[in-house]
């Protein structure tokens, strides 16, 4: 079910407006991991604020973007009360059936966006073994009792697998992978005026 | 959860409130300010069959949130939501329905009492 992370820079959404009646709006509209408007979904020790991260927010809504909330993976599958996990910890057949699920629900919302004409980005998590776009986490050795601190060490170029479940059903469907990008919080090297010009990058194509 | 800045209240949000029209009532600000995370309901516009399994992951979410003992609202609402939460036997949380004003939807969100969140080994 996953698809080799292509060496190529993401692609770009199909034209805009070859959908779209004269009465209808044409919106950019961002889809954006479910924990950028809910840190409550985080594992626990991971919520960077109460519940909205504004630094998104600001950049979408100063440039006409409007948002809409991709669902949580780790939150329905493992809980609330979840270990810190990499890659190799979740790539199991069950797992991949929910991000499965989940990316078949989502890209019908943006096949309805794309079929309108709307212009559709993907903004993920770096670093999160499911909603990393271009970083990851990844330890073949982890298992058993937690022993590992957080840090750089799991952190690996790569996706997650709902990004990769999301990805390969747009292809299934015939729909333009949109440009994809993410949010560096939980990354150690995390610069919040590099992580604004990467975003404006996105939306900016 | 030393460290962790999470609120422990969540709002289910009419999409129409996060992405406001021109003039109207910007939620996601008022809910920022006020430390509510969102879950974001689907589009009014979504056609049932988008629209349907949007709305099961989000009664999936909503399951774990109050099994935890965290707050949950409602604002807004969207059609389906009733029945995607009964098929996983919950009622629909304490709602604002049409929140017209900031004030208004503050003084919701501040008549809300704090939660104590409970730990899955509590």
């Amino acid at each position: 079910m996953a698809r080799p992370m292509p060496d190529a820079p993401p692609v770009t959404i199909a034209d805009r407006g070859t959908g779209a009646s004269m009465l209808e709006t044409v919106a950019r509209v961002a889809f954006v991991a479910h924990c950028l408007l809910n840190q409550n979904a985080k594992v626990d020790g991971g919520a960077r604020c109460p519940g909205v991260y504004s630094p998104l927010v600001e950049v979408l809504r100063e440039r006409g973007w409007e948002l809409e909330q991709m669902p949580c993976p780790e939150l329905a599958f493992t809980g609330l009360n979840r270990f810190w996990a990499v890659r190799e910890q979740l790539d199991t057949l069950a797992y991949r059936r929910h991000c499965a699920r989940i990316a078949a629900a989502v890209s019908g919302a943006i096949a309805a966006r794309v079929e309108r004409g709307d212009e559709v980005v993907l903004v993920g998590l770096e670093g999160s073994p499911s909603m990393g776009v271009r970083v990851t986490s990844s330890d073949p050795g982890r298992g058993g009792r937690p022993e590992w601190p957080d840090g750089a060490p799991e952190l690996t170029p790569g996706r997650g697998i709902l990004v990769e479940e999301l990805l390969a059903e747009l292809e299934r469907r015939g729909v333009p992978a949109p440009r994809a990008g993410g949010v560096t919080h939980v990354l150690p090297v995390h610069d919040p005026t590099a992580e604004r010009a990467q975003l404006v990058a996105l939306l900016e194509g | 959860m030393e460290g962790d800045e999470r609120g422990f209240r969540v709002a289910l949000v009419a999409a129409e409130l996060v992405n406001p029209p021109a003039g109207g009532l910007d939620a996601l600000a008022v809910l920022e300010a006020e430390g509510w995370g969102v879950v974001q309901l689907p589009a009014a516009w979504y056609p049932d069959d988008v629209a349907a399994p949007l709305l099961e992951h989000v009664a999936e979410h909503v399951d774990e949130f109050t099994r935890h003992g965290y707050d949950v609202v409602l604002l807004g609402d969207r059609a389906g939501l009733a029945e995607a939460l009964r098929a996983l036997d919950h009622e629909l949380p304490p709602a604002l329905p049409a929140p017209q004003t900031r004030d208004e939807l503050e003084a919701f969100l501040q008549s809300r009492r704090t939660v104590a969140p409970r730990s899955a080994a509590s």
